[in-house]
């Protein structure tokens, strides 16, 4: 069997579209394996890993255990909503005191961008970054793909725009890197305060008009809106960001084509999409959770295949 | 102080020595004779160095050496062996300390410290009380005491009422007001340049806006109040252009820029690498570009490698979390060589003394000896046996860089490694 050719998984744009193909195949079988009634295999009983979480998160934490118990590997769970460097400890430091318990694979949410890659520079494990910063959410991009796979057949030559604030967003920045990887063609769309400036450098179409984009697209990835990383108001109020950037049901069933809806998660219903969107048969957002443990299960278990050489 | 330099290479176009091989005889620290070839007679210290160039002891406008407070980082004796070591003969010391150098017993603190040294060490007093750019410090007193220019350092002056005040009344006599050039509410919480690497890194991006802004709201001001201003380390095209037409105009208006802006654009923050945290950021090819050009046309005055000692501590951690800045006296030479030839290289390291109160010495006969020594040619990989500084955070570790210092003569004291 092949393997990747990295031996963390700290960003998509580290990867190479074999490593994409891979990920998605191992994915295939355990997407098989968790609907079984039997929804555990023993493929990691040798392996601990731990999840560090230095900031919130519910759903991909969640995943990412379920993902690690269903290969049956031993877990433990750091949580911190207060970065290391508040507490007058290091980044490395924290790491290393858990590592030094015999751990093998780190998997580490972080609010500063690069803290995967650096710690990757300093410690001996395995790291996969389930989140840094603005920076990216590897995990996250590679089930969207693989959701969009399912629903499509391919990626490759899809039009996807993804909506909202990109600004802030660590889902799209890997979004996009993982639909240019595969030949999709990609979009973002939202307030002109919430796109950066340089964005277009990165082979992606820029449009602040929710219409034409959504009429442009096979699939629209609606993001939230991260409040929670703004220094200052991007935009007036949420009914004027819902008013311009906010997909309802009219305006969907008015596109001249049927579009696949999707999102990350937590939705903000009535803001970026209404509930009957959310629950409409357009969007896929419960398969993409789905498909987050079949996905987060195929990466920890190729990464855990190079530890174990 | 008597000694005898054996065949050295003098690059100095204000010598008629320029770019001849000679030997110069010293006695009691000034030049007294340069000649083929002089005859050890009176069995003074002979210096004689592979391939020995000498030029007139350069300048760094921009040093943090730690003290007092930041021991840690650096001191003030290490940072002086240090310029030493690397060619400088006059650096300029800003107040990047605790407590912050802003008073005269500050200043005369650290003079004592330095006194004595074969490197001139010129205090940048604080511009305002403890530098939080609230009220102005007492210029005056530290202007006495021997401060040469005032500089809440890497600080912008947020208050442009302030900047008016400070121009004006350090005009009356004849003070050196420094503004850092960055627009603080366009910075946000940016910690790299705006472009688009910082958009694949997902770091917060400082616009050249933020930098321009700041440079034409205190050219403006200059325009209004006169006085002398000093805009340490430009980095972007739009600020080389406003200087340029400031000058035109006839303001009285001087900059720098950091070696390290000259040499690096963004993109080698890629791998998010602390020791390329700097401010100003590193900017693109363009502004390089621009930079090298205003460094040609004299709108920019000098160049400095705005050294600045951070402990591993301050560095080794989340790039969003490091300090800013890096050592750069060790590379400066070797740096600007990759960059620039010979002559031009030297012209850079001994520009804008004068600013800052420095006078030149050209190496002619009855002048006191003040020259750095060097041998111009060699390339090397710059590595940590290459540093000095107490703090190893060095942007050019790794780089290849051209040309080895032997150290200096000066202040009647010989500094070789």
């Amino acid at each position: 069997m092949s393997e990747l050719s990295v031996d963390h998984l700290l960003g998509i744009k580290y990867l190479n579209p074999q490593d994409i193909q891979l990920i998605f195949e191992t994915a295939d079988h355990f997407k098989e394996v968790i609907n079984r009634p039997i929804k555990k295999v023993p493929s990691l009983r040798d392996i601990t890993i731990a999840n560090l979480f230095f900031e919130n998160s519910t759903r991909t934490k969640l995943s990412f255990e379920l993902a690690e118990k269903r290969l049956s590997a031993d877990v433990i769970n750091f949580s911190s909503a207060q970065s290391s460097v508040k507490k007058g400890e290091t980044l490395i430091d924290t790491v290393n005191n858990i590592l030094s318990m015999k751990v093998d694979m780190v998997v580490m949410r972080h609010p500063n961008p690069g803290a995967g890659i650096f710690l990757s520079k300093h410690v001996k494990a395995s790291i996969v970054n389930a989140g840094d910063g603005a920076h990216e959410h590897p995990t996250q991009a590679l089930l969207d793909s693989y959701s969009i796979r399912e629903r499509l057949g391919d990626v490759h030559g899809k039009k996807v725009v993804i909506v909202g604030d990109i600004l802030h967003s660590r889902v799209a920045l890997s979004n996009i890197f993982a639909l240019k990887l595969q030949g999709a063609e990609v979009m973002v769309c939202g307030p002109k305060t919430l796109i950066p400036k340089y964005i277009g450098e990165l082979g992606v179409k820029v449009e602040t008009n929710l219409r034409a984009a959504l009429n442009w697209c096979d699939v629209a990835n609606m993001l939230r809106v991260q409040n929670e990383r703004m220094d200052i108001n991007y935009f007036p109020s949420t009914r004027e960001y819902t008013q311009q950037f906010g997909v309802d049901k009219a305006l969907l069933d008015s596109l001249n084509k049927e579009i696949v809806i999707m999102h990350p998660g937590p939705i903000n219903r009535g803001v970026e999409i209404t509930s009957d969107v959310a629950d409409s048969k357009q969007a896929i957002i419960l398969d993409q959770v789905q498909n987050g443990v079949a996905i987060r299960m195929a990466v920890i278990y190729l990464l855990a295949s190079k530890i174990k050489q | 102080m008597n000694i005898l330099i054996k065949s050295a290479t003098i690059i100095d176009p204000s010598s008629e020595f320029h770019n001849k091989t000679q030997d110069l005889l010293i006695e009691d620290g000034v030049i007294s004779k340069i000649a083929n070839s002089i005859e050890n007679t009176k069995d003074y210290q002979e210096i004689q160095l592979d391939n020995l160039h000498i030029s007139q002891g350069w300048f760094d406008s921009s040093v943090c050496f730690g003290e007092p407070g930041f021991e840690e980082r650096e001191t003030i004796e290490n940072g002086l062996n240090t310029a030493a070591a690397s060619g400088f003969t006059a650096v300029g010391m800003n107040a990047n300390s605790y407590p912050v150098i802003d008073s005269n017993s500050n200043i005369t603190f650290v003079n004592s410290k330095a006194n004595g040294h074969a490197v001139k060490l010129l205090p940048i007093g604080a511009l305002t009380y403890a530098s939080k750019g609230e009220d102005l410090a007492e210029l005056y007193d530290m202007n006495t005491a021997g401060a040469v220019a005032f500089y809440d350092y890497k600080k912008p002056i947020t208050n442009p009422n302030l900047l008016k005040i400070a121009l004006q009344y350090a005009s009356n006599f004849d003070g050196l007001v420094c503004s850092f050039p960055q627009e603080n509410k366009i910075v946000g919480h940016g910690v790299m340049n705006e472009n688009v690497t910082s958009t694949t890194l997902g770091l917060k991006g400082i616009p050249a806006l933020a930098e321009s802004m700041q440079v034409a709201r205190d050219l403006f001001l200059l325009e209004y109040t006169g006085g002398k201003l000093h805009i340490p380390t430009i980095s972007t095209v739009e600020s080389v252009a406003l200087i340029k037409e400031a000058k035109s105009k006839g303001l009285d208006v001087s900059c720098s820029v950091a070696i390290h802006n000259l040499y690096f654009t963004d993109d080698v923050l890629n791998g998010f690498n602390t020791h390329y945290k700097v401010l100003p950021p590193l900017r693109t090819q363009k502004d390089i570009e621009a930079l090298i050009e205003g460094l040609k046309d004299g709108t920019i005055d000098m160049v400095t490698s705005d050294h600045n000692p951070i402990d591993i501590e301050h560095k080794k951690i989340e790039f969003d979390h490091a300090a800013y800045g890096t050592i750069g006296l060790e590379s400066a030479f070797g740096a600007l060589q990759t960059k620039f030839d010979l002559d031009k290289t030297i012209e850079l390291l001994t520009l804008g003394k004068a600013r800052f109160g420095v006078k030149s010495s050209p190496i002619k006969i009855g002048n006191p000896l003040n020259i750095a020594l060097f041998n111009p040619v060699g390339a090397y990989t710059f590595s940590k046996k290459h540093i000095n500084s107490k703090s190893h955070n060095a942007i050019f570790e790794n780089e290849t860089l051209k040309g080895k210092v032997y150290g200096i003569i000066a202040n009647g004291k010989i500094s070789l490694n």
